[in-house]
């Protein structure tokens, strides 16, 4: 789905049914302008300290546990006299009402799209937007069944000022070799690349056309991304600037289970992007162009 | 209609308001869950320090100024999104730094509940701040951290198993025996410090408004409440004051414990009722491809092992379906409840390993850990003691540190009915 990027990336490992961009949703709604809702949840804005909360005084060794709230001392609204009593209520009901309506917000937001979410898309959105987003498809409705490797070549100025183009590198497999026996593989390794293409896709038409700011946004970063790849993997040899790159992604299915019957093609699939032009903006830190090179350490 | 009757219906009605008092004196007269609120805490704040040290050398990659996805992009898309993050107050390295460095601080310090209600929201802005700055960086596990840090900020997680806890019975030990202890001037301080910075990023007009003032009222209110507790508990002449805030204290824990429990059963909920339609889940094969994905498969020879036998992985694929559905229904038995939570704990275990994603697993784990029963928590913080005392035998006393506050309002049975408890 496009996970027009977003929070998550759950959907991005989990992505997918056999043909990808399957599940017909709304076109998602991930760059809405909202206003932060969290004030919304927060209703009495009041976040008391346990510290001094010892509002029963309690015995002082490890007592068993006493199961009878009702002899406790009184602290609760018991205690109070009726104007606190009022008080207390209307609070229980403005909470009462911001944690239901939330809950209720939370989810629409996760459910497929129905009748109330066609008709209020947009309040929930503006809710949920920015930081209630969320996506639990977890390898839902089918798991990907695709190894989708980024890769990369690139034409580079070399030391000796002549221009060559290097070998494909495959970035994911290098990813893949970086997993391989790690019990904790970072996200540099699992997700950055993986994630950048997948907002690659989700932003582009299949004649490679942005769909607008994040469209653009997502071609800078992911050059930004190969560019410092491609350096640390010294492509060119030593000292070689990158001066253009290429990058296509190779699809494989995976092979069924020895014990199904099914029979997928073993032929990849290849998209290629046509040739871009690396400028000064697109070297990231840790790249070797000259300027950069004492600011990354 | 016979004096019978109207009596009958008296005595109904008497025992329904009978109810409902009982229920509003339970969710204004504690932090319920007080174990439960205390290891998603600890698990949280866990989860994100490990991933933070974990990521220490490649920090800079990932949220740093002049990484891949630079300042200048992340302005852009955050132009756009209005996502909260302190990283875009400056594109300096040093700032990056200064935020990395205080989310690890803050993480360990709300681990260990040493100034919780400070440390939880010092928490929740490194989680936003990071995981805003590029979210293209994250996955599930990330989603849920995010979500728990802030509804972590309403609850009373420091009751047990923190030094808030430890601190406070001290201080009243050193009461019963007589003695007087000083006044607490690090939390007047540490109140005075951040109420100082929150001015100074106020006044630089790097908090954004928005709906009833957005981020700004959410941080002055909750700087302003943490002044009206202390201003209460140390000036107020009557009890009533104190009573009345620690009551909507209370509430606002109660609510939040909710939402999380709420939040975890929509993630099992949504993620197993998405798998129903999937055609792989149907024909018990799709627990293999995730295993044969280069992204997802660290140790190809264990995969291959565990997904030789068809029936077997049928079983795992079904199994899975079937616990994700269920869950949220089995929260109203408590017996299944924890047979299923085993389980999914056991699953996510594995996953951790096997899918090379320990930090979402980690994540759900914890996440998890708040449907735990209180009992078992309770012997589970009985051993961690234990084991203290011996790594430590020198240690003066072996001690539980068994608040008793959670002890007495937290009675065995009270873990299941959190479930319903939105009164």
């Amino acid at each position: 789905m496009a996970d027009i990027g977003k929070r998550g990336g759950m959907d991005a490992y989990d992505e997918g049914s056999n043909p990808r961009h399957e599940p017909p949703d709304e076109p998602e709604p991930a760059a809405i302008d909202s206003h932060p809702p969290d004030d919304r949840a927060a209703p009495a804005g009041l976040s008391p300290d346990e510290r001094a909360a010892g509002a029963a005084p309690p015995p002082n060794h490890p007592a068993p546990p006493q199961y009878d709230s009702a002899h406790s001392p009184p602290n609760g609204i018991a205690a109070l006299s009726l104007r606190y009593q009022i008080a207390v209520a209307l609070a229980l009901a403005v909470v009462t009402v911001a944690a239901c309506v939330h809950l209720g917000m939370m989810f629409l937001h996760v459910a497929p799209s129905n009748t109330v979410t066609k008709q209020h898309g947009q309040a929930i959105d503006e809710w949920v937007y920015p930081e209630f987003e969320q996506n639990w498809k977890l390898f839902a409705p089918n798991p990907l069944q695709q190894n989708i490797a980024v890769q990369v070549r690139a034409e580079v100025r070399a030391t000796d000022g002549g221009i060559r183009t290097t070998r494909w590198y495959d970035l994911s497999a290098l990813d893949g070799a970086a997993i391989d026996g790690n019990l904790l593989p970072s996200h540099t390794e699992q997700n950055a690349l993986r994630r950048a293409w997948d907002f690659y896709v989700g932003t582009h038409d299949n004649e490679n056309r942005p769909d607008g700011l994040r469209g653009a946004l997502s071609e800078r970063y992911l050059r930004r991304l190969v560019v410092l790849r491609l350096d640390r993997e010294q492509a060119g040899g030593q000292g070689a600037v990158v001066q253009q790159v290429k990058v296509r992604s190779r699809t494989t299915n995976v092979p069924p289970p020895q014990w199904s019957t099914e029979k997928v093609s073993d032929k990849p699939a290849f998209r290629e992007l046509p040739w871009w032009p690396v400028t000064e903006a697109d070297r990231a830190a840790g790249t070797r162009d000259t300027r950069t090179e004492a600011g990354a350490q | 209609m016979s004096s019978d009757d109207r009596t009958g219906t008296l005595e109904s009605a008497s025992r329904l308001d009978r109810k409902l008092a009982r229920g509003i004196s339970r969710v204004t007269g504690a932090a319920l869950g007080p174990y439960q609120t205390a290891v998603i805490r600890i698990g949280f704040a866990a989860t994100w320090l490990v991933f933070l040290l974990r990521e220490f050398p490649h920090r800079r990659d990932m949220y740093g100024p002049d990484g891949p996805w630079s300042w200048d992009l992340a302005q852009q898309l955050i132009a756009d999104n209005r996502a909260f993050t302190a990283l875009m107050w400056s594109d300096s390295l040093i700032w990056f730094e200064i935020v990395y460095v205080l989310a690890v601080l803050s993480s360990a310090l709300l681990m260990l509940g040493w100034r919780t209600r400070a440390m939880s929201v010092l928490f929740m802005i490194g989680v936003l701040s990071l995981q805003n700055r590029s979210v293209f960086m994250g996955d599930g596990g990330d989603n849920v951290i995010h979500l728990m840090a802030i509804y972590l900020v309403f609850t009373r997680c420091g009751q047990v198993w923190s030094l808030d806890e430890r601190r406070e019975r001290r201080g009243r030990e050193a009461r019963a025996r007589g003695e007087r202890s000083g006044p607490d001037r690090v939390g007047p301080a540490l109140w005075g410090v951040l109420g100082f910075l929150l001015a100074a990023a106020t006044l630089a007009g790097k908090v954004d408004g928005g709906f009833l003032g957005g981020w700004l009222t959410f941080f002055w209110g909750l700087w302003a409440a943490q002044g009206l507790w202390w201003l209460v508990s140390h000036r107020a002449r009557t009890a009533e004051p104190r009573i009345f805030l620690d009551v909507l204290a209370n509430l606002l824990h109660n609510a939040a414990l909710f939402m999380i429990m709420a939040e975890a059963c929509l993630i099992y909920a949504t993620a197993g009722w998405y798998k129903i339609q999937g055609s792989r889940w149907q024909d018990g094969t799709a627990v293999y491809y995730p295993l044969h994905l280069d992204y997802f498969s660290p140790w190809p020879a264990l995969a291959e092992l565990l997904t030789a036998n068809g029936t077997l992985v049928m079983l795992v694929t079904y199994g899975t379906v079937v616990v994700q559905v269920a869950f949220p229904f089995t929260l109203f038995n408590r017996r299944v409840k924890n047979v299923l939570l085993a389980a999914m704990i056991t699953e996510h275990a594995v996953i951790a390993v096997v899918l090379g994603l320990p930090f979402f697993s980690l994540a759900m784990i914890a996440a998890d850990a708040v449907f735990l029963p209180s009992s078992f928590l309770r012997r589970l913080g009985r051993w961690a003691a234990r084991a203290r005392v011996r790594l430590f035998s020198r240690g003066s006393r072996p001690t539980i540190p068994g608040p008793r506050k959670g002890d007495q309002r937290t009675p065995e049975k009270a873990e299941h009915p959190h479930v319903g408890f939105t009164a």
